[in-house]
């Protein structure tokens, strides 16, 4: 409890920064509120050993993202952000072919969707992202590879269909 | 084929992150909060705290408080758009608060004759401050008045409240100090003589449903707001509350003035955007734009984050806008700020936007990363205290001119 004020700075600096990898973990704002705010939870709960022994922000990271290929999401009831007026998205709305790839990506299994998130957006190796989701080396290939393949004909059956209008 | 959708990911998923909600105002505090009421879930107790400050290694008391008399308060700051906020302060440390301002600082023990801790709550006067001693973590059971110049305490009476309640929201007026406690969803008020005596209910004519969380005496009468909003007078010697015309979402700022929201906002809303004289029915609203995050006000300031991601602060009106250095808290009486110092010394000052002064608060983080920290109320304000090296270090702001 001593460390509280440390926690808090902490918090403060890079809460947007764990919000932002909620919301590419999850694809809405309300999972990455309560994903966020889980994590962060459990951080402070487990703080005076994160603090000496890693480093908070991985740690946390790392709760986020097996928070959320586990059962744990479903069970959630307690909200504490919403989403940000429309106002703000204005500048970065996804453009036709974006929003295909975006909604393709909704449509993935968690694991895979998770996998891939890990991989192009932290950009870790798949012996890390191994380490981070508790599986094996083999399980993160096999869940890219199903993953990529997945998007590659759901792109390709919805420009398909488009062009076929 | 194969590396264009990666690369496409990997943009789409960059991207995609600027749509992320964005973290409101007091989310580290609620983290904690939530966080210390899940582990008091977890041993089975209750878990009822009465206010949530900020975060407190060693000790945090920053409390508003009503003074006894009105015109004594700190005035908003005039116009504080001409003198230069200090953007250095993160880099150059200033020369000590009780050397900045010696008139407005007091260093007092922390324990009474008697050796329990009498903590800090409100200004009685000039010179005396109301005291609180603790039967557990924040469970008042006594209050002192402690004369600033002689350093004489006078115990001013015992309070007793049931398991789980707790005396808050110290004021002080027409010769009485008035409290809260909140049990059940439900507010209580009560009073004591400043000169000592027994405290006794303030009857009311019927139940205060809500929780309140501003109080303060105004002329004969206890003013108060709830935390679900509204704003309600009743006379000090009790009888019947009365609700304050078109305040029924409002919160007290600083009287006469209350506004909506208040400073609790759970989605990032602008603090006090609305305001209502709740004697003049006179409003004012203040000037927020597209983009901009954090936006809390007072009477007359307003402070927040540019959409491009830089503090400010500015009157109501949207004019006289000014930078702030980064990593500022509260906003007490319009004017005054902390401001955290760069580890590892770390530390803070405080910040005097109306005249650009700032002073260093003297506490550092320890070997063990642990420190304080202070935020001056959003309110009144007037009272900044802290712990330090074994003595409370009192701050008057009203002091400082």
């Amino acid at each position: 409890m001593e460390d509280d004020s440390r926690f808090a700075e902490f918090v403060a600096e890079r809460a947007d920064a764990l919000l932002r990898y909620g919301y590419v973990l999850s694809g809405n704002a309300h999972d990455a509120a309560d994903l966020t705010q889980e994590a962060l939870i459990r951080l402070h709960r487990a703080w005076a050993r994160v603090r000496r022994k890693d480093d908070p922000e991985s740690y946390t990271r790392m709760i986020m993202a097996r928070l959320h290929i586990s059962a744990w999401r479903r069970r959630r009831r307690e909200r504490l952000v919403r989403d940000l007026p429309e106002t703000s998205h204005l500048d970065t709305r996804p453009s036709d072919g974006e929003q295909g790839l975006w909604q393709a990506l909704a449509e993935l299994p968690r694991r895979q969707r998770t996998v891939l998130v890990l991989r192009y957006y932290e950009q870790l190796t798949d012996s890390e992202i191994a380490s981070v989701l508790r599986i094996s080396h083999g399980t993160v290939r096999s869940h890219a590879s199903l993953g990529l393949s997945r998007l590659r004909s759901t792109i390709a059956h919805r420009t398909f269909t488009q062009r076929s209008v | 084929m194969t590396r264009e959708l990666e690369d496409d990911l990997h943009r789409l998923l960059t991207r995609a992150a600027d749509r992320a909600p964005r973290a409101p105002s007091g989310f580290p505090a609620r983290i904690v909060t939530r966080s210390r009421r899940r582990r008091a879930r977890g041993r089975g107790v209750l878990a009822a705290a009465a206010v949530v400050l900020v975060v407190g290694g060693i000790g945090v008391t920053v409390r508003d408080g009503a003074g006894p008399d009105t015109a004594r308060h700190p005035a908003p700051s005039p116009v504080p758009t001409t003198s230069p906020v200090p953007t250095t302060t993160a880099s150059a440390r200033p020369a000590l608060v009780e050397r900045v301002w010696p008139e407005a600082v007091w260093k007092i023990p922390v324990k009474l004759p008697g050796g329990r801790k009498g903590r800090p709550q409100i200004f009685l006067g000039d010179r005396t401050l109301l005291l609180e001693t603790w039967e557990s973590h924040e469970k008042a059971d006594a209050l002192y008045a402690y004369d600033l110049e002689t350093g004489e305490a006078r115990r001013i009476t015992a309070i007793r409240t049931p398991k789980g309640v707790f005396a808050s929201g110290y004021a002080v007026g027409a010769g009485r100090i008035v409290w809260q406690t909140i049990e059940g969803g439900h507010t209580r008020f009560w009073s004591a003589p400043v000169e000592g005596g027994d405290p006794v209910a303030v009857a009311t004519d019927r139940e205060v449903r809500g929780r309140g969380d501003e109080l303060t005496v105004v002329g004969g009468r206890i003013a108060f707001s709830l935390l679900e909003g509204g704003v309600f007078t009743l006379p000090l010697g009790g009888g019947s509350v009365e609700a304050v015309p078109g305040a029924d979402r409002h919160h007290i700022l600083r009287w006469p003035w209350v506004g909506t929201p208040g400073e609790y906002t759970p989605d990032g809303e602008t603090s006090f955007e609305e305001l209502l004289n709740a004697e003049t029915g006179e409003t004012s609203r203040a000037v927020v734009r597209p983009g901009e995050r954090d936006v809390r006000c007072g009477v007359t300031t307003c402070t927040g984050t540019s959409p491009e991601g830089r503090p400010f602060s500015r009157l109501r009106d949207g004019s006289g806008e000014r930078d702030l250095p980064d990593s500022t808290y509260g906003l007490a009486a319009d004017r005054f700020m902390t401001v955290r110092l760069p580890p590892p010394s770390g530390g803070q000052v405080l910040l005097d936007l109306a005249t650009g002064r700032a002073a260093d608060l003297g506490f550092r983080t320890d070997a063990e990363g642990r420190s304080i920290h202070v935020q001056p109320g959003i309110g009144d304000g007037r009272l900044v205290s802290f712990e330090l090296d074994g003595q409370y270090v009192v701050i008057d702001l009203a002091r400082i001119r």
